[in-house]
């Protein structure tokens, strides 16, 4: 666990939304003439009381948040999507399952891309936000970004998503900027016995996974899993081509094991392979030309993962990981194969009235990039990206068990940079058992990536009265420094009693160094590469500033064990604008105008008799001005039904309220219309 | 018309009278939901988690063998130290049973101290950052410690509550057990998920 605020949580099976199953008499507030009624809970009673032992260990429970005290003490805007939320929602794939937690952007680019970001800066390449999944960072130091596309798993064995919006503060790893989102699997002591699930449906034309999970002895627990998919493409006009089919297919493994009653082990690994549909822009000196590229590209990569964990005392344990991680993409205009070695630990233990986190990590990123076009060109094109990073905060208990304060810093060095530090000071006040208060201020920093850095992007723009080509060209910026961010956020957690819970936050950000679009010299002739050509000089520069405020409200609310609404609500103001001196083109409106300034989500969810379950979903995303996209409402019907014991029947309609709609434009061919789908999955469980 | 005269009318047809319990503030948005919906609301779909827990922890009582002097006392007590879920669950299960002659009562208790004659204590979660001192006062007594508190069995516990695939289960320890002068019957332990602290297993 990289997390030092959410290692609090890992206690148990702690959710954002607390839900308190009231005992059932507690609900009847009118008096009750009916004696039937009571008798039917005594019944249901008689009935568990006349269980063994044995079958008591059969019966599925719903689960009930624990220890609210937890996630009290976390001095950040975190929302944790549990398992049942992704289960209850629909969703196939990990970004839409991002879309539950307020301040999260996801737009779908098309079938098998996704805008994503945290409190603005939305784009396909999310950059700014750190993601890991157990513990491995999933981030690519060539854009500084992470390719979605390729972040799965099978969805009922994750535990839980965590999302941080805002600075992490001294949660380690790069690109923690915006936010943070951490997935967790479950131990494989969690997954135990089998499971196979399959699904079609219209844009979801066939998907399966299978998973067996045993152990050995008492101490080793394993399972092995694989998963396939085929997408359809969404919607395009009829003069292109749909290019955004997507098939691919992953398989893993998990090993968790104990050693005495102090340490615990993990190792895993994974491996995937997909055929991923894209439309590209590159271009070509030779002869002069603008090209779009439609058609499927293969992504590849696997990777393994080794954890320890020794616990020395209550408060005192330390950490290690390690992991192998490959991956390959073979676009249609470049290619990237990468190698990525890490290796981090963590410490902590107990001072008087303080408790001290302090870690360590040596990350190594070996980069191959493939030429395909003269347009687009990393030089060199081999590097290897190394972060060092080392971080430390104390939480301090000012008044033990009210007031709490956490200071601490990260410290990072990459090869492009010194050494940066990213101070935070955090708050926390917990006045009562049912509320919390708490307040941040935060410096973070975004460090640069191989595409600022190394990068060479041409376009053709013309040809001159006399017959010369015009290109446009990125030059690579062997200067560009660190992105910077100040962050101040506060927030508001409350329980009104046992049913309904509110979580606010608000929060201020100030950036600079943000890249910008820079024109850096005339127009001039150009002879090498041939043939001669004018060209125009740009680079990705620092000469962008903005600020950034807004708030989240998000609220749960349980009138009875079998009916739950929850809501939130996400408010934006960004303002990106020139620094003064800048020489950007003018590309502040643009990335100003990609984020929607209002989103909201309504959820309400139902727990029928027979194992029915009927959850309806409705959300609302605001115009997004600059690349004209409309704002929309859509919603999502999922219903559930156990055939027999051990199969249960899903059916899911998303994004039903439009035949289809737009989210976002990234693609040369202009935006791609997501398509109302519906579709059925069967889930078989053996033990 | 009410709300509740309304369900029953409706309700009345299917599957025998069940009135739904509902506040009034939830009473208006209800209308909109089909009818099974409300019809059926009063059966619930499966066991809340410490619904379950309880009935393990009134069923252990017929697994545990209490030294004979606490045997011979005229009540097993349940004693639930803290805030939890189960209090209510637990004083349902156990109203009105009786174990070996003695009958089953459940407490709620502030203090540990209160715990001296009780004979199976339920060790809640807010409990968890006291937990050392509670395990050590209460090592004398010949008590059964039950608890969800994560990694309970691994600090001096007996019994730990766990989840394991949506399921309650169970891990023992019979270190301290023994210690207390408590036997466990091996049906209790053939059907718990792990058994730590007997003699071949050595050290903790």
């Amino acid at each position: 666990m990289r997390s030092f605020f959410v290692s609090k949580l890992l206690l148990g099976q702690i959710i954002a939304t607390l839900v308190f199953i009231a005992p059932t008499q507690g609900l009847s507030q009118a008096p009750n003439p009916q004696a039937s009624a009571n008798s039917s809970s005594q019944a249901g009673d008689e009935q568990l009381k006349s269980l063994s032992l044995e079958q008591l260990g059969n019966i599925e429970v719903t689960t009930v948040s624990k220890e609210p005290e937890a996630l009290w003490k976390t001095p950040a805007a975190i929302f944790v999507i549990t398992q049942q939320d992704i289960q209850r929602s629909g969703v196939t794939t990990i970004p839409e399952a991002l879309r539950l937690a307020p301040g999260v952007e996801v737009a779908r680019i098309s079938g098998d891309q996704w805008a994503i970001g945290i409190r603005g800066f939305g784009s396909r390449l999310s950059r700014s936000v750190l993601v890991l999944i157990d513990g491995r960072i999933v981030y690519s130091p060539l854009t500084a970004g992470v390719y979605w596309e390729v972040q799965d798993y099978i969805l009922e064995d994750i535990d839980r998503i965590e999302v941080i919006r805002g600075p992490g503060g001294t949660i380690w790893g790069p690109n923690a900027v915006n936010g943070v989102i951490n997935i967790i699997t479950k131990s494989s002591k969690n997954t135990q016995g089998g499971l196979a699930s399959a699904g079609a449906g219209n844009i979801e034309q066939g998907f399966g996974e299978v998973r067996y999970g045993g152990s050995y002895g008492q101490k080793l627990t394993y399972r092995i899993y694989g998963k396939a998919f085929a997408r359809a493409p969404e919607f395009h006009p009829s003069n292109i081509s749909p290019y955004d089919a997507w098939q691919g297919g992953q398989a893993g493994f998990r090993l968790d094991w104990t050693g005495g009653s102090r340490d615990s082990y993990t190792l895993s690994g994974d491996g995937y392979y997909q055929s991923f549909g894209e439309s590209v822009g590159t271009s070509s000196y030779n002869p002069p030309a603008n090209y779009t590229l439609n058609g499927q590209a293969p992504l590849s990569g696997g990777n393994i993962l080794w954890h320890w964990q020794r616990k020395l005392s209550e408060q005192k344990d330390f950490q290690l990981n390690a992991y192998y991680d490959q991956t390959s993409r073979h676009e249609l205009n470049f290619g990237d194969v990468r190698n990525t070695v890490n290796v981090d630990g963590q410490y902590r233990f107990p001072l008087p009235r303080q408790e001290i986190t302090t870690g360590l990590g040596l990350y190594a990123s070996h980069g191959d990039e493939e030429q395909i076009f003269t347009g687009l060109e990393f030089r060199p094109p081999q590097r290897t990206d190394q972060i060092y990073s080392a971080f430390l905060q104390d939480e301090i208990a000012v008044v033990p068990n009210r007031l709490s304060l956490f200071a601490g810093s990260k410290f990072l060095k990459t090869n492009y940079t010194g050494l940066l530090l990213e101070p935070s000071v955090r708050l926390l006040y917990t006045p009562t058992a049912t509320q919390t208060w708490w307040a941040a201020f935060t410096q973070a920093v975004r460090t640069p990536a191989d595409v600022e850095r190394d990068f060479y992007l041409a376009s053709l723009v013309g040809f001159s009265p006399t017959g010369l080509p015009f290109f446009a060209r990125f030059n690579a910026n062997t200067n560009f420094q660190s992105e910077r961010l100040n962050g101040y956020e506060a927030g508001y957690r409350r329980l009104l009693g046992q049913k309904f819970y509110l979580d606010l936050a608000a929060f201020y950000n100030q950036y600079r160094n943000l890249l910008s679009e820079d024109i850096t010299g005339p127009i001039s002739l150009e002879t090498d590469p041939a043939p001669p050509h004018l060209l125009l000089p740009a680079e990705f520069g620092n000469g962008l500033k903005a600020t950034s405020s807004g708030g989240e409200v998000a609220g749960e609310y349980r009138p009875t064990d079998f009916w739950r609404l929850r809501a939130w609500y996400s408010f934006l103001e960004l303002h990106v604008e020139k620094a003064p001196g800048s020489l950007d083109i003018g590309s502040a409106p643009q990335i100003q105008g990609s984020s929607p300034q209002n989103e909201v989500l309504l959820q309400t969810g139902f727990d029928l008799p027979r194992s029915i379950t009927a959850d309806f979903d409705a959300r609302f995303v605001g115009t997004l001005g600059a690349i004209k996209i409309p704002s929309y409402w859509t919603g999502d019907v999922i219903l559930g039904y156990n055939l027999t014991k051990q199969v249960r029947l899903t059916v899911v309609g998303q994004d039903l309220f439009q035949p289809r709609h737009y989210e976002f434009v990234y693609d040369p061919d202009g935006p791609v219309g997501i398509e109302r789908s519906l579709f059925g999955k069967l889930t078989f469980r053996w033990e | 018309m009410s709300l509740r005269r309304l369900t029953n009318r409706v309700c009345s047809r299917s599957i025998g009278a069940r009135v739904l319990r509902l506040s009034v503030a939830a009473a208006w948005l209800l209308l909109t939901l089909p009818w099974f919906t409300i019809c059926a609301a009063g059966q619930g779909p499966k066991a809340s988690e410490s619904e379950v827990e309880a009935v393990y922890v009134f069923k252990f009582s017929q697994f545990v063998n209490w030294p004979a002097q606490t045997a011979a006392s005229s009540s097993l007590d349940i004693c639930v130290l803290g805030d939890d879920p189960i209090a209510p669950f637990l004083d349902k299960t156990v109203h009105g049973e009786n174990v070996n002659g003695r009958s089953v009562l459940s407490r709620h208790i502030v203090r540990v101290q209160d715990a001296q004659g009780c004979s199976i204590l339920y060790i809640s979660r807010s409990e968890a950052s006291r937990l050392p001192q509670v395990l050590a006062a209460v090592k004398a007594w010949p008590l059964l410690t039950v608890s969800e508190i994560p990694d309970f069995v691994d600090k001096g516990g007996m019994i730990e509550f766990v989840l394991q695939s949506g399921r309650v289960r169970f891990e023992v320890n019979l270190a301290p057990a023994s210690r207390a002068g408590l036997t466990f019957s091996s049906e209790l332990l053939k059907v718990a998920v792990l058994v730590k602290g007997n003699e071949q297993q050595g050290s903790r």
